[in-house]
């Protein structure tokens, strides 16, 4: 099972590319994408879905184009796009019914599959009621449910636990965790705890282009030793940001604790600490030159 | 000031919206065809039977307000109409609701904006009557002749239907496809009754301007007596239609006799405009989704009822609530082949879903009264059947991106061989199923042309609906066309007769027709698929 992305691009103004030059070689697992609003990540995901074709480069799955032959990939595609609809006059049960038909699954398999799925995303007190009367949370987790409905190879996630409360987030999680042994997952997400909690890649973008791409083990030795964290007044704050990426700065008692990155200590009391993702993710995005 | 000013940027925004949208470009080559018609005297006003104007200015200006009356009055509306929808939609209205714009405003800004769309149809048509009249160079050119009728006539009308259009947008159950329907309903049995008036050019009686909204008994009382002053023998009234053949019997006309109480009356129809605007404002809820349908309301007090539990517990802290591990069986190694059947009866699921019981009943009714009527009743009331199921019918070929389902349904395999077919063959099931009763009838009675009429019509109802709801991404196209297709199938004119209805109908021309269609829809739709 391999996904290969090479010299992958998307123009969509005559002076504005959505990606450019994108490569990547995928296998199991779940490979979280990083980047700020605009960076790429659902151009990438819409194009590896088959929805939106390429200006440039060449998607392969197992050898094969995806571009020329899409419906290879969509055989053993799960999708779950950032924005989504649902027929609100359809209940849970029905919309997932009709969506395992357009995905050619057997009448038994999918009886079978939608009723576990229903159990996974919580959804079994709702599920013959109409989607129209349903909430976000409730939606997004239809949204899930559709995506795996034909127990796909290659699941495509675009800002999966958006409207999820802490609970329904967990336990996509661990659905995703049990998940990722034998299949690809592409996760794009804004919420870094999210990746922290599943990812085994992590890529970040950044204005259409690749920053990094390594395990999230790797990516944290970048910054190790180069984190550093101490307090100070709270008058002393505008300065610091002119100075330093903050990571983060937690008002307390004695003043405001502040985390940056920096190959030295910037002053005599800041205190090392482990680096996490969130720094790592800040340091290369407010770094790169085109930002 | 300010207030002006709101105004001006609310009725900007939306106007700017409206024009960079393809079905601005529509209205526009509409309009241009329009035009053409009635300056090049296809279009054309007559006194009956046959007696009418040469052409000049002040014909040219008074045809093309009468066809813009008709053409804009009624697809204006559905061509304006949905700027509010689209509030409700996007989500706009929502921020909009929390700022201090008042509900007048709102639904002043939204005619204003409607009403320039249609009044630069209005001068779309000056100018090219003006451009028409100088390259024909029949008659010398009156700017005030030409322009006149179409300023002080069709632009109020305009008003009127900008107006009438905020008005349905404001009603909750008339915001969608029933308005429509509603709309048409009225529209032509406001007109008819606009044109049937027997008084026109009569001695000694005077049209009443304040109940002559479009204007048409104006200028029919005009030309009845132009007529009648070179052909005594003319009895009067009024009738307008699409010729080719040459007129013969023609009269000179010089224009409207503009006097104060039709200035009064054109301004007294814009009154009536804002009056409808301001009662708009009375039903408009503000984007509060408060008045929900029970079922909703119901739905909503669960899901509250849920999301208090699903706080609470989150509030405890989510490491205090384990939750399960989530497992999922694997499908069978094999991939399951594809099931045409299993996809068609999904597709007639979601093509019937959402209809209460009285829809089905008034549709099984239909099908039993054309079961047991007279042959000519069968027919009417097989148009009838088939206008049933307009509402449902105008879903076709754009329900993927009015629910925004697109990028789901159309990453799953062979989205257009599979899906395409499994819709359009629902929609014919439906129209099969509406009609079944004629059928019958037809059979029994050995109407060999109108059982080939049936078979087309099946075929041409649904592969309209899904190529102009795959064109123009919205029901409004097909609604509008498909209303006054069936209305002039009740008129019995042959040459639109898909359903070989009448002797003449050329039902085979639609057979063709019919495959062209479905070829255009797939062509747009699989580019829809390749542009993503």
């Amino acid at each position: 099972m391999k996904l290969s992305i090479s010299s992958l691009s998307k123009q969509y103004r005559r002076d504005f590319w959505g990606l450019r030059d994108f490569d990547l070689e995928l296998g199991p697992g779940v490979i979280g994408l990083l980047g700020p609003n605009g960076a790429g990540k659902s151009t990438l995901m819409r194009m590896l879905a088959t929805i939106t074709r390429p200006t440039e480069g060449v998607v392969l799955w197992n050898g094969v184009d995806i571009v020329k032959s899409p419906d290879i990939l969509r055989a053993v595609l799960g999708y779950l796009p950032q924005d989504f609809g649902v027929y609100p006059n359809l209940t849970g049960l029905e919309f997932l019914e009709y969506m395992a038909a357009i995905k050619g699954l057997d009448a038994r398999s999918a009886r079978r599959r939608i009723e576990e799925l229903l159990v996974v995303v919580n959804l079994v007190d709702v599920a013959k009621r109409p989607l129209g009367g349903y909430s976000g949370g409730m939606k997004q987790r239809v949204g899930i449910a559709q995506a795996l409905l034909n127990d796909p190879q290659l699941l495509i996630v675009d800002e999966p636990t958006v409207g999820l409360d802490p609970e329904e987030r967990v336990r996509f999680r661990n659905l995703l965790s049990d998940l990722s042994g034998e299949r690809i997952i592409l996760l794009s997400t804004h919420i870094v705890s999210d990746l922290e909690a599943t990812a085994t890649e992590i890529v970040i973008l950044n204005q259409g282009r690749k920053l990094q791409h390594a395990a999230p083990e790797k990516m944290l030795e970048l910054l190790k030793g180069r984190v550093w964290q101490w307090i100070i007044p709270s008058t002393e704050l505008p300065a610091l940001k002119q100075k330093y990426v903050l990571s983060s700065a937690v008002r307390r008692a004695d003043g405001i604790q502040v985390r940056v990155v920096s190959d030295s200590a910037p002053e005599p009391e800041a205190q090392p600490i482990p680096p996490c993702l969130e720094d790592v993710y800040l340091q290369l995005v407010t770094t790169d030159g085109t930002h | 000031m300010k207030t002006l000013r709101i105004l001006y940027v609310l009725a900007r925004a939306d106007f700017l919206e409206r024009t960079r949208r393809y079905s601005f470009l529509l209205m526009l080559a509409l309009v241009v065809w329009i035009g053409y018609l009635s300056a090049s005297g296809q279009f054309r006003m007559r006194v009956p039977p046959d007696y009418t104007g040469m052409v000049n200015s002040a014909w040219v200006g008074a045809t093309m307000t009468v066809t813009v009356s008709f053409l804009l009055g009624w697809v204006g509306f559905y061509i304006v109409k949905g700027s509010v929808g689209r509030d409700y939609t996007t989500g706009v209205g929502q921020i909009m609701a929390t700022t201090p714009l008042s509900r007048p405003l709102y639904m002043l800004g939204k005619w204003l904006s409607n009403f320039t769309v249609l009044a630069i149809a209005v001068f779309i048509l000056v100018l090219e009557g003006i451009l028409m009249n100088l390259v024909l160079g029949r008659a010398s050119f009156n700017l005030l002749a030409l322009a006149a009728p179409l300023v002080l006539i069709a632009l109020p009308f305009m008003g009127l239907i900008a107006a009438f259009a905020v008005l349905f947008e404001s009603v909750d159950w008339l915001r969608g496809g029933l308005g429509n329907l509603i709309y048409f309903f009225l529209f032509i049995a406001a007109m008819a009754g606009s044109a049937a008036s027997t008084t026109l050019g009569a001695p000694g009686v005077t049209v009443n301007p304040f109940v002559d909204f479009a204007g048409w008994q104006i200028i029919g009382d005009g030309i009845s007596r132009a007529a009648q002053a070179v052909y005594p023998g003319a009895t009067g009234g009024f009738a307008f239609s699409i010729s080719s053949v040459p007129a013969t019997k023609l009269f000179p006309w010089n224009g409207i006799q503009w006097t104060a109480d039709i200035f009064l009356s054109r301004l007294f129809f814009i009154l009536i405009a804002l009056g409808l605007v301001m009662l708009s404002a009375l039903f408009f809820d503000r984007f509060d989704s408060a008045g929900l349908a029970p079922m909703k309301k119901q739905m909503k007090k669960q899901v509250k009822k849920q999301k208090l539990s699903s706080d609470l517990a989150a509030d405890a802290g989510i490491a205090a609530l384990p939750v399960p591990p989530a497992h999922l069986t694997h499908l069978p190694a094999g991939r399951p082949h594809f099931r045409f059947d299993k996809l068609f009866m999904a597709e007639l699921k979601l093509f019937l879903k959402g209809q209460r019981w009285w829809w089905y009943t008034i549709a099984i009714g239909l099908v039993i009264a054309q079961l047991l009527s007279g042959l000519e009743a069968t027919r009417i009331l097989l148009i009838l059947a088939w206008i049933w199921p307009v509402l449902i019918l105008g879903g076709l070929g754009w329900r993927e991106s009015h629910f925004d389902t697109r990028q789901i349904v159309f990453s799953a395999p062979r989205p257009l061989l599979n899906q395409l077919p499994a819709t359009w063959l629902s929609a014919f099931v439906v129209i099969a199923l509406a009609g079944s009763g004629a059928l019958v009838r037809f059979l029994l009675a050995g109407e060999t042309v109108s059982v080939l009429g049936w078979i087309t019509a099946t075929i041409f109802i649904p592969s309209l609906a899904f190529f102009l709801g795959t064109l123009t991404g919205s029901s409004k196209a097909f609604e509008a066309l498909y209303l006054l297709w069936m209305y002039l199938l009740t008129q019995k004119m042959s040459m639109f007769d898909f359903a070989g209805l009448t002797p003449q109908s050329p039902w085979f021309l639609y057979a063709l027709l019919s495959l062209v269609l479905i070829a255009l829809a797939a062509f747009t739709r699989q580019r829809q698929l390749r542009s993503g």
